[in-house]
C-alpha cells in the first residue's frame, strides 16, 4: 500500500490536522481532530535500527514502540488471522468512528495504544498488564489488559469483548511505504493521552526524566521492539 | 416556618446568614406532611451556588458515591452534582489489611476529595447528612439544607450488634476497645497498632454470617496478621471464629494458605459464634461451649444498612442483612421514590459487598440519572455490576488470589447469582506473585477512576 496523500484540513479547535481522505465518510467526524488525529509519519524500525518490514514481525508475539509520544507506547502485533474490515466502532458517549484494518499482504498487521482506556493501566518500562494473547493463552486472540480484565478484540479494531473499558482501545494508523517498510501516521479512535499525561507525573519523571520529555512528540523513526525486553514484568493474570 | 423546596433553591449565602440568625427551620415537621418526620437539620440552606441546573445530590464519598458523582457528571455535563461526605479525606478500606500489617504506606490509601471534585467538575460539600424530606425533597446536614431533583444515598454498612449484646454498655465497649475494622479511619488506626504492638498470645478476628462486607477480608487478614507474627518472631496465634460453616469464597487459596504457610500461627473454627463475651477477664464462649482467651481482637459484627437509610425511611430488612436499602434491585431506585438511587454496600441484593461492585455499578447507575436528566425516553439497560477482587495471603512479596465475577438474575429464586465467575486460588510461584502485583495495579486504577479525571 502507498503512502496515502493527506489533505489537510482545519479543525473546531483551529489545529491543523491531516484527514487521510479515504476515512472520511459518514462515521467518522474528521473535521474536529478528536477521533483521527495524524502525528508525524514514523517510520518503525527493528532493535537492531533496521527499517521494519512486515517479513521481521513474528506472528503474534507482542511487540512495542513508542509513539506518538516520546512517553506512550504501542503495541504492534502481526495476527495470525486476516483482519475485519471497516468496522464500525463507537467511543464512550456514542460516536462513531470507522476502523479501516490491518496493513501488510495479508492485511494481520494492527498497532493499538498501549493505554487501556478503562482506568489507565499502560505498557510501562517496568511492567506491563496488557498482552495480545497466544494461542493457548486464556482469552487466547485478544489483546487483554490485566488493570481490571478488560478483553478486546484486535481483528476488529480492539473494540470490548468483555469487562468495563466504556470504549475501545485507540487503533495507530500504519501503511506500508513504498519500500515495503512499516510507518506509523497517526491515531484513530478516543486516546486517552492527555489524561495519561495528567495522571502519570511522577512515573514519567522517574522513566524520562521529566513529563516535558515524554511528551515530546516522536519523529521521523521509532524503534519496535519485543514487549519483553521493552519491560522488565510482562504479567498476566 | 417551613420553607418549600422552590423557596429553598432561592436562598442566597445572605438569606442563608439572615435565616440562620432567626434559627428558623426549614423542613419542621408537620402533621400535613409526615415525610419531613426525622429532618432535624440545621434549618438553614446550606451556602452553594443557585443554580438552574437539575441538581443530583449524592451522599456518601465512598467507594459507590465517588464513582456516581463522576460519571453522573460525565453524562450529564448540564446537572450540578453536590456530592455530601462526613469524612474531610478519603481512606481505603482495600489494601487496608496491608497497612495493618506494614506492608505498605498509609499515603496509598489516603486520597484527596477536593482533588476528585476539581477534576470532575462537581462540588464537594463536606457534612453529615441528618435527615431528607422525601416530599419537599431537600436533606438536612450538619451544614444547612441541600435541596435535590435526585437523590442517591451511598452512605455504606453500620454494624449489627443484636445477636451479641443488647446491652449497650457491653456493645460501646466492644466498639471501642476491639473494634471491627471494617469502616476506614480510627478503627483501622486501632487495628493497626494493636497489631504492631502485639507481644504475645491469642488474636481473635471473627467472620459473621449473613453478606457482610467484603467476604475475603477476615481471611487475608488472619493471613497477614500470622505473617506478621511469623516474620517478628511474635509468639502470637490467630484465632479465626467463623460462624459461617467454612470459609465463604477463595476456599481452595485460604485454606491451603493457612495449612501450608501459617500451620503454626491459624487456628481456624468454622461454625463458632460467639454467645458470651467476658471482657474483664479476655474470654469469649461460643455456641460449642468452648471457652477462648485471648489478648487482643477485632471482633467484627454482622453488618446492616447505614443508619441514614432508617432516618430517610428507605429501609427494609433484606435476605441476608437487617435495615438494607428498599429499592427497585434493577434500577436502585427507592420503591414509591424514583428520584432517589440507593447504592454501593447498603443495597439489599447478594452482590459481593466490596469496591469495584460498588464502582462498576455506580457507573450505571450515573447513567441512569444521566438519561432521565438528558430527557431519554429509554433507560439504559440493566448491566451486570463486576466483581473482582483480590485478596493478599502473604506480605514479602505481597502474593494474592483472587476472584472476578458477575451477576445474573434467577427468575425463580427472585434473587442474583454470581456468573461467568473465574477464581485464580493459587498464591505460590510465580502466579501468586502476578497476582500481588495485579492486586496493587487494580486499586491502582479503581483510585485513578474515583479521584482523576
Ligand atoms: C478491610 C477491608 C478490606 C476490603 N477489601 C476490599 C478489596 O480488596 N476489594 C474490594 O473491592 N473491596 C474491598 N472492601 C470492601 C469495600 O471497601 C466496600 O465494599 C466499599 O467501601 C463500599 O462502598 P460504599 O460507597 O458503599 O461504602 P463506603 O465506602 O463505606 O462509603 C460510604 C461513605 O458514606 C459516608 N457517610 C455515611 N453516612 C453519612 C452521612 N449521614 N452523611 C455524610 N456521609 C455519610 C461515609 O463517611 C463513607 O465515606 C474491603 C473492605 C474492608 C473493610
Ligand atoms: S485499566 Fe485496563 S482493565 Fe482497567
Amino acid at each position: 500500500m502507498k503512502r496515502r496523500s493527506f489533505l489537510k484540513v482545519v479543525s473546531a479547535t483551529g489545529m491543523m490536522i491531516a484527514i487521510n481522505p479515504s476515512m472520511i465518510n459518514q462515521v467518522l467526524r474528521a473535521d474536529d481532530g478528536r477521533l483521527y488525529k495524524s502525528y508525524a509519519r514514523v517510520q518503525l524500525l527493528n532493535a537492531e535500527g533496521t527499517p521494519m518490514t512486515e517479513q521481521m514481525l513474528e506472528t503474534s508475539e507482542n511487540y512495542v514502540f513508542n509513539y506518538p509520544y516520546e512517553g506512550t507506547t504501542t503495541l504492534l502485533i502481526n495476527l495470525p488471522n486476516e483482519s475485519a474490515k471497516d468496522v464500525s466502532l463507537k467511543d464512550e458517549f456514542g460516536e462513531a468512528y470507522l476502523w479501516k484494518g490491518g496493513v501488510g499482504s495479508r492485511r494481520t498487521i494492527v498497532a493499538y495504544s498501549g493505554i487501556c482506556p478503562h482506568q489507565l493501566t499502560h505498557i510501562n518500562k517496568k511492567d506491563s498488564f496488557i498482552t495480545y494473547r497466544k494461542k493457548g493463552e486464556r482469552f487466547e486472540g485478544h489483546v487483554v489488559c490485566d488493570g481490571h480484565t478488560s478483553v478486546y478484540d484486535p481483528e476488529h479494531g480492539c473494540k470490548v469483548m468483555k469487562g468495563k473499558a466504556p470504549q475501545p482501545m485507540a487503533s495507530i494508523v500504519l501503511e506500508v511505504g513504498d519500500d515495503n517498510t512499516l510507518y506509523a501516521v497517526g491515531v484513530l479512535g478516543p486516546d486517552k493521552y492527555h489524561e495519561f499525561f495528567k495522571s502519570f507525573r511522577r512515573e514519567l519523571k522517574e522513566q524520562f526524566g521529566s513529563k516535558r520529555n515524554a511528551k515530546k512528540e516522536v519523529v521521523s523513526t521509532a524503534v519496535a521492539m519485543r514487549l519483553s525486553a521493552y519491560t522488565q514484568e510482562v504479567i498476566q493474570l | 416556618m417551613s420553607l418549600t423546596r422552590r423557596e429553598l433553591l432561592k436562598f442566597s449565602s445572605i438569606a442563608a446568614v439572615a435565616l440562620a440568625a432567626t434559627g428558623c427551620s426549614l423542613t419542621e415537621p408537620t402533621s400535613e406532611n409526615p415525610e419531613s418526620m426525622g429532618s432535624v437539620g440545621m434549618g438553614t440552606p446550606a451556602e452553594l451556588a443557585e443554580t438552574d441546573a437539575p441538581k443530583v445530590v449524592i451522599v456518601g464519598g465512598g467507594w459507590s458515591g465517588l464513582s456516581i458523582a463522576k460519571y453522573t457528571k460525565k453524562f450529564a455535563p448540564n446537572a450540578e452534582v453536590i456530592l455530601v461526605e462526613q469524612r474531610t479525606e478519603f481512606m481505603s478500606c482495600p489494601l487496608s489489611n496491608l497497612w495493618v500489617v506494614d506492608a505498605i504506606k498509609l499515603e496509598f490509601l489516603m486520597h484527596d476529595y477536593l482533588q476528585a471534585s476539581r477534576e470532575n467538575n462537581y462540588t464537594f460539600f463536606n457534612a453529615t447528612v441528618v435527615g431528607v424530606d422525601k416530599t419537599q425533597k431537600i436533606i438536612s446536614t450538619s451544614d444547612g439544607d441541600i435541596a435535590y431533583d435526585y437523590l442517591v444515598l451511598a452512605p455504606g454498612i453500620d454494624y449489627d450488634y443484636s445477636e451479641w449484646t443488647s446491652d449497650p454498655v457491653l456493645e460501646r465497649r466492644l466498639r471501642t476497645e476491639y473494634p471491627a475494622g471494617f469502616k476506614p479511619g480510627s478503627e483501622h488506626i486501632s487495628l493497626r497498632n494493636k497489631v504492631l504492638d502485639f507481644e504475645e498470645g491469642n488474636f481473635i478476628l471473627t467472620v459473621p454470617s449473613g453478606n457482610y462486607r467484603c467476604l475475603p477480608a477476615p481471611y487475608e487478614r488472619a493471613c497477614l496478621i500470622a505473617d506478621y507474627f511469623k516474620k517478628e518472631g511474635i509468639e502470637g496465634k490467630v484465632i479465626l471464629l467463623d460462624e459461617n460453616p467454612n470459609i465463604t469464597i477463595k476456599q481452595d487459596g485460604f485454606r491451603s494458605a493457612f495449612e501450608k504457610l501459617y500451620g503454626d500461627y491459624i487456628e481456624y473454627l468454622p461454625g463458632s459464634k460467639i454467645i458470651n463475651f467476658d471482657l474483664d477477664n479476655k474470654k469469649v464462649e461460643t455456641e460449642f461451649g468452648e471457652i477462648i482467651e485471648f489478648a487482643d481482637a477485632a471482633f467484627y459484627p454482622k453488618v446492616r444498612g447505614s443508619k441514614l437509610l432508617e432516618i430517610a425511611g428507605v429501609a427494609k430488612d433484606s435476605r441476608f442483612n437487617k435495615m438494607e436499602a428498599d429499592i427497585n434491585v434493577f434500577t436502585y431506585e427507592v420503591n414509591g421514590y424514583p428520584e432517589i438511587y440507593c447504592t454501593g454496600d447498603a443495597r439489599p441484593m447478594g452482590f459481593s459487598k466490596s469496591g469495584n461492585t460498588a464502582n462498576t455499578e455506580g457507573v450505571y447507575v450515573a447513567k441512569q440519572i444521566a438519561a432521565k436528566i438528558n430527557g431519554k425516553k429509554e433507560m439504559p439497560a440493566w448491566e451486570s455490576p463486576l466483581t473482582i477482587c483480590f485478596s493478599a495471603v502473604a506480605m514479602e512479596p505481597i502474593l494474592a488470589i483472587s476472584i472476578n465475577a458477575g451477576y445474573a438474575y434467577d427468575e425463580k429464586q427472585k434473587a442474583f447469582g454470581f456468573t461467568d465467575v473465574y477464581a485464580n486460588e493459587k498464591w505460590d510461584g510465580r502466579v501468586g506473585k502476578n497476582n500481588g502485583k495485579g492486586l496493587m495495579e487494580w486499586a491502582k486504577g479503581m483510585y485513578r477512576d474515583m479521584f482523576n479525571a
